[in-house]
């Protein structure tokens, strides 16, 4: 919980094309791989057909889909129950909320939309308020907190499934205060046609769980109206974090259940960030990242680049 | 925290958010005889007017991030009678609160500080504390300590304020609020239990308060600050463990001797029954917080005036042995002091408190000390302050400056929890405010505690030795005097 008192402003290190932090010149050649190329689990896990019948097609910049992997959908089908026990095996993700909040209003205040509105949650708030669209919503951790912000107008929680969609149901009845603005959505982000472009789009710990992560972010930036953001949080792959997610905290540790994360699928910061320079219209007006690292028994803390070796925050702003 | 919670034996409330039809019938079955009205719902409902609950309502309302929020306070007694207060230059009242500079700080930041009267204020920077068997003493005196006064620097210990006048000044600070907290007083709390599962809403794990009044609020967050027997605290199934001292605490309000020529100090000397201690009032004035068992209590509310006046000198000047005999006198204590006193040796004043004159007509109280400290201060939707999560020996001043410390924690807690969009009664939302105060709480309460039972050896090794280790704080030895008294104001 004592994560929570950093500010998220003190440790970004920001977009700047020439390439001072990014010493990695292996990005480019793990980028293909990564984020344009189906990652099976192992062997055990493996099943093409079924994610391809979902996905469409891998690798099409513009027509495919993400896809949804059904080894996923069972993973968290199995976790569904215990998403909102405060003890429970979601208590990091609880833990990191206050965290992604933050880091959300950070890249919503360097200018968007609604800027000088979601600055600090605060004030009167636009007319319209922020429109939000939490992809992979699970439980619905992140968007009861995002649509529980005084400016927030309308949120959107999609996850593929139905099952988690009935626990985040279930929870969000708990609270009058959400009803009439937040509102659940049983589909695949490819599956999914609103009528209306989003502020805010967040991705928070799903794009390591997706088979085509690089057709799924684009299906994603399509929703996001000019000057918008999408605002993502997941793992690099890197020794440390195959310590730290696999080893220590599903094998070693049992604080993440077991099978929760396929270290494979991880993609690195510079892949990240490589991938949306190479976007038309999206980063020249803010790309940010956030490295973080949850000490046990400190929580989760903002550390500057640890982006290179675990979790991290990232930001990126359609230009307007 | 929810689990444990569903593993108790609470029912189910019997009425609904919004009357659906099903709702209606259960509510009509549970509640034959009687209207079943929808709760309100408040963002906080806060059970307890003391000052403690009061300082919540007002920092509440005052912070920026919470002021928003829809707080009612419950409060069985009538709060009128402390809005409507008219303090008398003659009089002071004997329940009496020590408040250290770092309390008096968050009462100046929440705007409540300026409706304190500073003329019915006490400070104090000096202490006197000894053994009553060894006359081992320490002086806790920033003056002496520091060779003179530093410029700017605050020296206060502490400052004494009568507990109706910081209620008065708190209910001023919540009278100028923009958004007001509902204050319901001359109400008690009947019953309190979870709600019910309607169509639009799932308010299981909502306490909802029914009171004697007949309304009914629902709380996103309960805040108990009902005190050691806390209601809220039972609600919860949260344990709270501890031992009654079998020492009842007697106050009295005094006139005493001129002492403008001295500083202001704190007197305390320890008995092995119990400390006693008399505290500056301003003017002519002073309290008296004598710690000792029921019976020696009882006694000395028994006695005549001018006897309970003259026990009370003797207390801070006769051996232990005479104090005890003195006790079996029903009268006549006048006389057997002065003789008593003419052939012992004692010092004077300032290192002794000036003598007490007369008994201020209708002070003389008493009640009865416990330790007591709860399992958790939190729950699901549930919190507690002040005397519910903990009830410590009253000797050193501290029960009510650690409410106070609950309280702006909570409160921080609660401004961070909004900020980040959480429930604000989540356990989330909470857990900071317990792991900033469950330890030093723990740790105050255990070090009261060890103070009463070391001192209340009237012989043995641990006698002697008590008064080496008071002789060296004494001296200052290891900076631990400047420790302990920086400590002291900082907590």
């Amino acid at each position: 919980m004592l994560g929570r008192t950093l500010r998220v402003g003190a440790h970004l290190s920001h977009s700047y094309r020439s390439t001072a932090f990014r010493k990695l010149s292996r990005s480019s050649t793990i980028f293909n791989t990564i984020l344009q190329q189906p990652v099976s689990r192992d062997a055990r896990h493996s099943s093409t057909s079924a994610y391809q019948g979902i996905g469409g097609s891998p690798g099409n910049p513009n027509g495919g889909g993400g896809g949804v992997d059904p080894v996923e959908v069972s993973h968290f089908n199995a976790l569904a129950s215990s998403w909102w026990d405060a003890q429970g095996p979601s208590r990091l993700l609880h833990l990191m909320n206050p965290m992604r909040i933050d880091f959300a209003k950070h890249c919503l205040s360097m200018g968007g939309p609604l800027e000088a509105a979601t600055d600090a949650g605060e004030g009167e708030g636009s007319p319209r308020g922020l429109t939000v669209l939490d992809v992979g919503c699970g439980g619905g951790i992140f968007s009861e907190s995002v649509a529980r912000l005084p400016n927030t107008s309308k949120v959107i929680g999609l996850d593929p499934s139905e099952q988690v969609l009935g626990v985040a149901r279930a929870h969000a009845k708990k609270d009058p205060a959400l009803a009439g603005k937040l509102q659940y959505v049983n589909s695949s982000i490819d599956d999914y046609t609103p009528d209306h472009q989003f502020d805010l789009i967040t991705l928070f710990e799903v794009v390591e769980h997706v088979p085509y992560p690089a057709a799924f972010l684009q299906t994603c930036m399509r929703h996001v109206r000019p000057g918008g953001w999408i605002v993502l949080s997941t793992i690099a792959r890197t020794w440390s974090s195959w310590m730290t997610t696999k080893l220590i905290a599903e094998d070693l540790l049992h604080i993440v259940p077991r099978g929760t994360h396929d270290w494979h699928k991880y993609i690195n910061e510079p892949e990240m960030r490589s991938f949306f320079e190479n976007q038309p219209g999206w980063g020249s007006q803010g790309m940010l990242s956030m490295g973080c690292l949850y000490v046990p028994g400190l929580g989760w803390k903002a550390i500057k680049g640890s982006e290179d070796y675990g979790n991290y925050f990232f930001g990126v702003r359609r230009d307007l | 925290m929810r689990r444990s919670l569903l593993h108790l034996p609470i029912k189910r409330s019997a009425w609904a958010v919004r009357t659906s039809n099903a709702a209606r019938i259960t509510a009509t079955r549970s509640f034959a005889s009687e209207a079943s009205p929808n709760p309100e719902i408040y963002d906080i409902v806060v059970v307890g007017g003391g000052p403690v609950g009061l300082t919540l309502a007002a920092s509440l309302g005052a912070a920026r991030a919470t002021s928003h929020l829809k707080v009612a306070l419950i409060e069985g007694m009538n709060l009128a009678s402390i809005r409507d207060w008219k303090p008398t230059p003659d009089y002071f009242a004997n329940r009496i609160v020590s408040l250290i500079p770092s309390t008096v700080k968050l009462l100046k930041e929440t705007g409540v500080w300026k409706h304190i009267k500073q003329e019915r204020v006490q400070s104090y920077d000096g202490m006197q504390v000894w053994d009553g068997m060894t006359d081992a003493r320490v002086e806790f005196d920033w003056n002496k300590l520091l060779g003179g006064r530093e410029e700017g620097m605050d020296t206060t210990i502490a400052h004494m304020v009568e507990n109706i006048h910081l209620s008065h000044g708190l209910l001023k600070r919540l009278d100028e609020l923009a958004v007001k907290p509902t204050m319901i007083d001359k109400t008690k709390v009947e019953k309190i239990e979870y709600g019910q599962l309607t169509e639009e809403v799932d308010m299981r794990d909502w306490p909802i308060v029914s009171l004697s009044n007949g309304q009914k609020l629902g709380a996103r967050l309960l805040i108990g600050a009902d005190g050691g027997n806390s209601p809220v605290r039972t609600f919860a199934g949260i344990e709270s463990r501890g031992w009654d001292y079998e020492r009842h605490s007697m106050v009295a309000t005094f006139k005493i001797e001129d002492d403008s020529a001295f500083p202001k100090f704190a007197y305390q000397r320890f008995l092995p029954s119990g400390p006693v201690a008399i505290l500056p009032l301003p003017g002519n004035f002073a309290n008296l917080a004598w710690s000792t068992t029921p019976e020696k209590v009882a006694h000395l509310k028994s006695l005549a005036p001018e006897d309970f006046v003259a026990m009370v000198n003797a207390a801070f000047r006769l051996s232990y042995t005479d104090i005890d005999y003195l006790h079996n006198l029903k009268s006549g204590v006048v006389e057997e002091t002065k003789w008593r006193e003419s052939v012992t040796k004692y010092p004077d004043p300032p290192t002794i408190p000036v003598r007490i004159t007369e008994v201020l007509e209708g002070t003389r109280a008493s009640f009865p000390l416990k330790m007591k400290h709860a399992d958790r201060y939190i729950g699901e939707r549930i919190a507690l302050v002040g005397d519910a999560a903990h009830t410590i020996h009253p000797m050193a001043g501290q029960g009510l400056n650690a409410g106070v410390g609950d309280v702006y924690s909570l409160v921080k807690s609660i401004a961070d929890g909004i900020s980040h969009g959480q429930d604000i009664g989540s356990s989330f939302t909470l857990e900071p405010y317990q792991s900033e105060r469950y330890l030093p709480n723990n740790a105050l309460l255990g070090f009261v505690d060890k103070l009463h039972t070391l001192y209340g050896f009237e012989s043995g090794p641990l006698v002697p030795l008590r008064s080496i280790g008071v002789e060296i704080i004494n001296r200052d030895w290891f900076g631990l005097k400047k420790f302990l008294m920086s400590q002291a104001a900082k907590s």
